[in-house]
């Protein structure tokens, strides 16, 4: 059977790229924990909408978007939520004490949290994943203008903040 | 000449078309300032990209795999298929039980053995089935179902109500957990004739970090939550929703 086939293939597909959607979740919510569960509302609403994917698009675009989709469905109902799925200290420690330790990875996660999302997301998408614009573009249901825009702008705020403290003004 | 810094931008993505390319190569060639710009971007994407490839090499857990390949509903220990289990409790029931029994126990305790949850306490059972074969809240949790409001965490409460909720089919919906040696989250809708249980599953462990700040109820499984998206109307009940809801028996005729 075709259909079976062609779905076993997208499964693998999917496992496949598990770990870029661990990794695009852990730019949306704070705790590994809450990331890996909404990889897994993501994937699993993606299975059950498998027929609304087209095989020309690309599958980690689509995923991205479900994703991205679940998480701001998971936001938006964070409010009244929060008690039961969120609790608001997970969502809001961004592990501070630790950060000198490891500077450079911290400081570099701990700048990209600070960011607005919209940013956040443009530059988790074409900078972190590597998404060029114009896909980058349809996982957010923006234009290509206003992802640019967006891009820009996080990426001068991000240099900002890496930026060394003393040496660059002289 | 000017080049404005989006464009760089696009240049040092490898996002221009071949015109803007050549331009700009020939701007890089006679301005420095444009060449440290390009510069700054190309080094931040690779920072970005360094940042985060950790995760990459991390083991995907097994939940996800199963996840992706449509398994999370048949693994055994993690969601409960309610389906499966209903056809466990219909057809596995001996004959001789039946006769010995009254049908509800018997039923009561194959679901129970079928899921897991053996040591329930059977004279309040808290899951159990109706004669139609569904999966029903038995005495305890429909008790708990009915009477509790969502804020209600006093200790040595067999059942914690989660999220209240109109579903789009104008039932209420409520999430609970179960608490003790297995403790389970699930999801269930207040029909004409009791709560029916959608969805039954095994609460995640708690892990060290998380275990300090959350409430019990709230490491609910993904399939919960799943269930509730798909089902939820609106927005959840708030305190004075869940008491009106409450009040009317959680009955799906009285719109509010």
């Amino acid at each position: 059977m075709s259909t079976n086939e062609s779905a076993e293939t997208i499964q693998d597909q999917i496992v496949a790229l598990l770990p870029r959607l661990r990794r695009f979740a852990r730019n949306l919510v704070r705790t590994p924990h809450d990331a890996d569960d909404m990889v897994q509302i993501a994937v699993e609403r993606a299975l059950l909408h498998l027929d609304q994917w087209h095989s020309d698009a690309r599958l980690d675009s689509w995923l991205f978007k479900i994703l991205r989709n679940a998480w701001i469905d998971e936001v938006r109902s964070r409010g009244r939520r929060a008690k039961l799925f969120m609790p608001e200290e997970a969502g809001e420690n961004v592990g501070e004490a630790s950060m000198e330790r490891e500077i450079d990875r911290l400081s570099v996660e701990a700048a990209l949290a600070r960011l607005p999302h919209d940013q956040r997301l443009a530059v988790s998408l074409v900078l972190v994943e590597g998404l060029a614009y114009k896909d980058a573009a349809d996982v957010l249901e923006v234009p290509i203008g206003t992802l640019t825009s967006r891009l820009a702008r996080g990426r001068e705020a991000l240099a900002a903040m890496l930026r060394p403290p003393q040496g660059d003004r002289s | 000449m000017s080049v404005s810094d989006e464009t760089l931008m696009a240049y040092a993505d490898g996002e221009v078309d071949a015109a803007t390319r050549a331009i700009i190569e020939t701007a890089m060639r006679d301005d420095p300032e444009i060449r440290r710009r390009i510069e700054e971007h190309r080094a931040l994407r690779e920072t970005m990209q360094g940042a985060f490839s950790a995760v990459l090499e991390e083991p995907v857990p097994q939940r996800l795999i199963d996840a992706a390949r449509g398994q999370t509903a048949a693994r055994a220990g993690n969601v409960v298929d309610l389906a499966h289990a209903r056809r466990a409790a219909a057809g596995q029931v001996p004959g001789r039980w039946r006769r010995w029994q009254p049908t509800a126990m018997a039923a009561s305790l194959l679901v129970g053995l079928a899921l897991g949850y053996v040591g329930w306490h059977s004279a309040k059972p808290l899951v159990t089935t109706s004669s139609s074969g569904e999966l029903v809240a038995g005495a305890g949790l429909a008790e708990a179902l009915s009477h509790q409001l969502s804020e209600d965490r006093s200790p040595g409460l067999a059942a914690i109500t989660g999220l209240s909720f109109r579903a789009k089919t104008g039932n209420y919906c409520r999430t609970f957990s179960l608490t003790g040696s297995h403790a389970s989250s699930g999801l269930a809708c207040h029909e004409s004739d009791g709560w029916k249980i959608k969805v039954l599953a095994q609460s995640p462990p708690a892990t060290s970090n998380s275990s300090n700040f959350r409430p019990a109820a709230s490491a609910d499984p993904p399939a919960i939550r799943v269930a509730v998206e798909q089902s939820i109307d609106g927005e959840p009940l708030d305190r004075a929703g869940e008491i009106a809801a409450r009040q009317s028996g959680w009955s799906a005729a009285s719109r509010r």
